[in-house]
């Protein structure tokens, strides 16, 4: 079996938004909802495409709003097939109204995620705030920084979704065109290794004449906390659903990715960055920069926010002087004025007896790219902080300061 | 890649001599798909429609209900009135959630994992959600084609709200959110988006009809029709809303009927295959628009002019479907020949000048 696997992985050089086509393909997708706007439209043209050869047996459809990919999503799920849909920026607001009513179903949709900032001005750059602002709808929701982990995201997302001890739908996340649009190499699956870690899609309670259910009905307000509750459990319990996918994974597939947190170089690291996506390539970067300059600092990046493991970033963030959150979304009037992961932050170190200084870096906003000296300049920051004992301010706008 | 051809049913047509007429005794199919125990008002249209579309449908059906009556009023927790499965979706989201599920059956027959005929796939959405918020969504389900069945029951207002206006509120209608007042007397000042022949404009490959619950065996034929035929199908329905109408609730039917008798329900058929519509439905007789208006407190503050413009609308429907107009219906569109709605005796003065 083994040998075999081997001889039919292959290495192809593509973008995210190809390798997250290549996912959906391989997780043999029954109904693909479409709509475009950049920079995720790559993905659905690269599965058109598939589907125009033949090589995907899938219902392809162009919707005709976002709103209407996720309701034709809802219902496709909710018959039993295995549906992709996806979007970026405004596209995954005009759909917000289904993003409760599809988890709130325990409908294992997936959606693609390529980040781009809000209108106004209609800027084409990455910004996590579209994702973001609908982490709380009961999604499981996480950043990946590469094509190959946008796959391999994308694989486990429909099989710790689909679960039945979770049944929630996914938003798999990438930057928009610094994973999007940027080529590298990434390892594609013998199909037999596919079909071993993913099986076909079943969902308990589908929609089918032969065994008639009712779907949503209405109900009186004292049905709606237990359903609210059952729809809490299942994060709650996914937690351990996600830590075993991650290991079936490693064990099938050779890679093994820590399902909450990647740590870099922190093992003696006083100051830290705490962020998501695509920016903690060029941070590693700058990190062994520093490393070389004797400065103590490392790297937390985020991969999964929803579930968000509390406990794992309270011990792991416990451990520095200072954490340095890189927002990359918008908070507008939130706790630190600036972004919205510098709570999630603060949140899960309040119960911790050592806690650090962290303060809120406004970094890659409007989809510019974190440059070496802006990793530079933020470290200045977080080490100015650990000899003065405090933080200057809770929020610095990157590039607007001195 | 190895497929399956997807096998689909094909539902006789009933017998329905004299269609028209006023009374019939209707041959209905045994099955009851939608059953009592639902929390809707007595007489309600919406219901009687529900009932009779999904016998006509049978047991290998999915219903999809975007938000209204026909899902808060039948669905209560626990107890739904659906022998079939069904599932709530988004007002907005009738086309998209029910192409959805069209495209589910089609890919899972296809490639082998559902086994049996495709399904029936109905979707009931009323006028809300089909002619404002949703429209776009069925629009691109009919303009996709899919395989099913799109009904707007039309009861001309957002009723489960408590009674707004909707584009298919007629001319003169009061609701909530257009109440008669010294600045607008006749209340609605808009006469109604025509729905039907927007869909049937817009996506003439679909079979479309317009239907009222005022003909059950004709209501049941188009939804068969609708069904039978390979693609999206559309069928708006009058349905007529006690609460939101004000009638006396065992007039539900009767309303059905006057509705089409005074013309202002065009019934008809849009034949894709001929690319033509179909208006050989006549009703047993016709009647001016005052009969109907009467029996509705929505229209009770109406005077004679806006009656003249309410006949004046149904003239010009009987005109496009080709009938000559008795001179008393022409005589009916002048608002010399009418008196305010006003009171109970105004209103059998408004029944006795024609």
């Amino acid at each position: 079996m083994a040998a075999v696997t081997e001889a039919k992985k292959r290495t192809v050089r593509i973008n995210g938004c190809v390798a997250a086509a290549q996912a959906a393909k391989y997780a043999d997708v029954d109904v693909i909802a479409a709509y475009p706007i950049r920079p995720y439209t790559a993905t659905m043209m690269a599965l058109a495409q598939m589907v125009a050869n033949g090589e995907l047996d899938a219902e392809y459809i162009v919707a005709d709003s976002e709103h209407s990919q996720l309701s034709i999503s809802h219902g496709a799920s909710s018959s039993g097939a295995r549906v992709f849909t996806g979007s970026s920026g405004v596209g995954v607001q005009f759909a917000y109204e289904l993003y409760s009513p599809i988890s709130g179903s325990r409908m294992p949709v997936q959606m693609m995620i390529a980040d781009r900032t809000l209108d106004p001005p209609g800027d084409f750059g990455s910004e996590h705030t579209d994702a973001l602002s609908t982490r709380d709808m009961g999604w499981l929701m996480g950043w990946s920084c590469d094509a190959q982990e946008a796959f391999d995201n994308h694989l486990m997302a429909y099989r710790i979704g689909e679960d039945p001890r979770v049944l929630l739908p996914q938003m798999v996340c990438q930057d928009g065109f610094f994973v999007s649009h940027i080529t590298s190499d990434v390892e594609l699956p013998d199909p037999g290794q596919v079909k071993e870690f993913l099986p076909p899609y079943k969902h308990p309670y589908p929609l089918d004449p032969r065994h008639p259910v009712s779907h949503g009905p209405q109900i009186m307000p004292e049905q709606g906390p237990p359903l609210q509750l059952e729809r809490a459990r299942a994060m709650e319990e996914s937690m351990a659903v996600i830590e075993q996918v991650h290991d079936e994974f490693a064990n099938i597939f050779g890679r093994r990715y820590d399902p909450w947190v990647e740590e870099f170089m922190t093992d003696d690291a006083e100051v830290v960055f705490f962020m998501q996506g695509a920016h903690a390539v060029t941070a590693r970067f700058a990190i062994q920069h520093m490393r070389d300059r004797g400065l103590k600092v490392g790297l937390v990046r985020l991969r999964t926010i929803r579930p968000y493991p509390t406990d794992r970033v309270k011990e792991i963030l416990s451990k520095f002087k200072v954490v340095g959150v890189i927002e990359t979304n918008m908070g507008l009037g939130s706790v630190s004025s600036g972004g919205s992961l510098y709570a999630e932050a603060c949140a899960a170190l309040y119960e911790s007896q050592q806690r650090p200084l962290v303060v809120s870096f406004m970094a890659g906003m409007g989809g510019e790219a974190i440059v070496l000296k802006e990793f530079y300049w933020m470290t200045q920051k977080m080490i100015d902080a650990q000899k003065r004992g405090k933080i200057e301010k809770r929020t610095h706008w990157v590039g607007f300061e001195e | 890649m190895a497929t399956i051809e997807v096998q689909r049913q094909l539902l006789p047509i009933l017998d329905s001599p004299n269609q028209g007429a006023r009374f019939y005794n209707p041959d209905l199919p045994s099955t009851e798909p939608f059953v009592p125990g639902h929390r809707t008002c007595a007489g309600c249209g919406p219901s009687i429609q529900y009932r009779m579309t999904s016998k006509a449908a049978g047991d290998n059906t999915i219903l999809v209900g975007p938000t209204g009556c026909m899902y808060v009023a039948n669905s209560s927790y626990l107890c739904t009135p659906y022998n079939v499965p069904w599932a709530h979706t988004q007002i907005g989201s009738a086309g998209s959630f029910t192409a959805g599920v069209a495209a589910a059956y089609e890919a899972m027959i296809r490639k082998g994992k559902w086994k049996g005929a495709y399904p029936n796939i109905i979707c009931e959405a009323g006028d809300g959600s089909a002619s404002d918020i949703g429209l776009a969504s069925i629009s691109g389900a009919l303009y996709r084609n899919h395989d099913c069945l799109i009904i707007c029951y039309d009861n001309e207002q957002y009723a489960n709200t408590g009674i707004q206006a909707s584009s298919r509120t007629p001319y003169g209608g009061m609701t909530t959110f257009s109440p008669p007042g010294p600045m607008v007397p006749e209340a609605k000042t808009l006469f109604p988006k025509d729905l039907a022949r927007m869909m049937a404009a817009g996506h003439p490959h679909c079979y479309v009809a317009t239907a009222s619950v005022g003909y059950p065996i004709d209501l049941m034929n188009k939804v068969r029709k609708g069904l039978n035929h390979k693609g999206a199908a559309y069928l708006m329905v009058y349905t007529p809303c006690q609460k939101g109408f004000v009638y006396e609730t065992p007039r539900s039917i009767d309303l059905g009927r006057l509705v089409v008798e005074c013309g202002l329900y065009p019934m008809w058929e849009w034949n894709p295959e001929t690319r033509a519509y179909n208006y050989s439905f006549r009703p047993a007789s016709m009647r001016p628009v005052s009969e109907y208006l009467k029996l509705q407190g929505r229209f009770g503050h109406l005077h004679a002019e806006h009656i003249a413009k309410l006949q004046k609308f149904a003239n010009e429907q009987w005109r496009m479907m080709g009938v000559e107009l008795p001179e008393a219906l022409i005589q009916a569109a002048d608002a010399k020949n009418l008196v305010n709605m006003g009171s109970a005796a105004e209103a059998e003065e408004v029944a006795q000048t024609v």
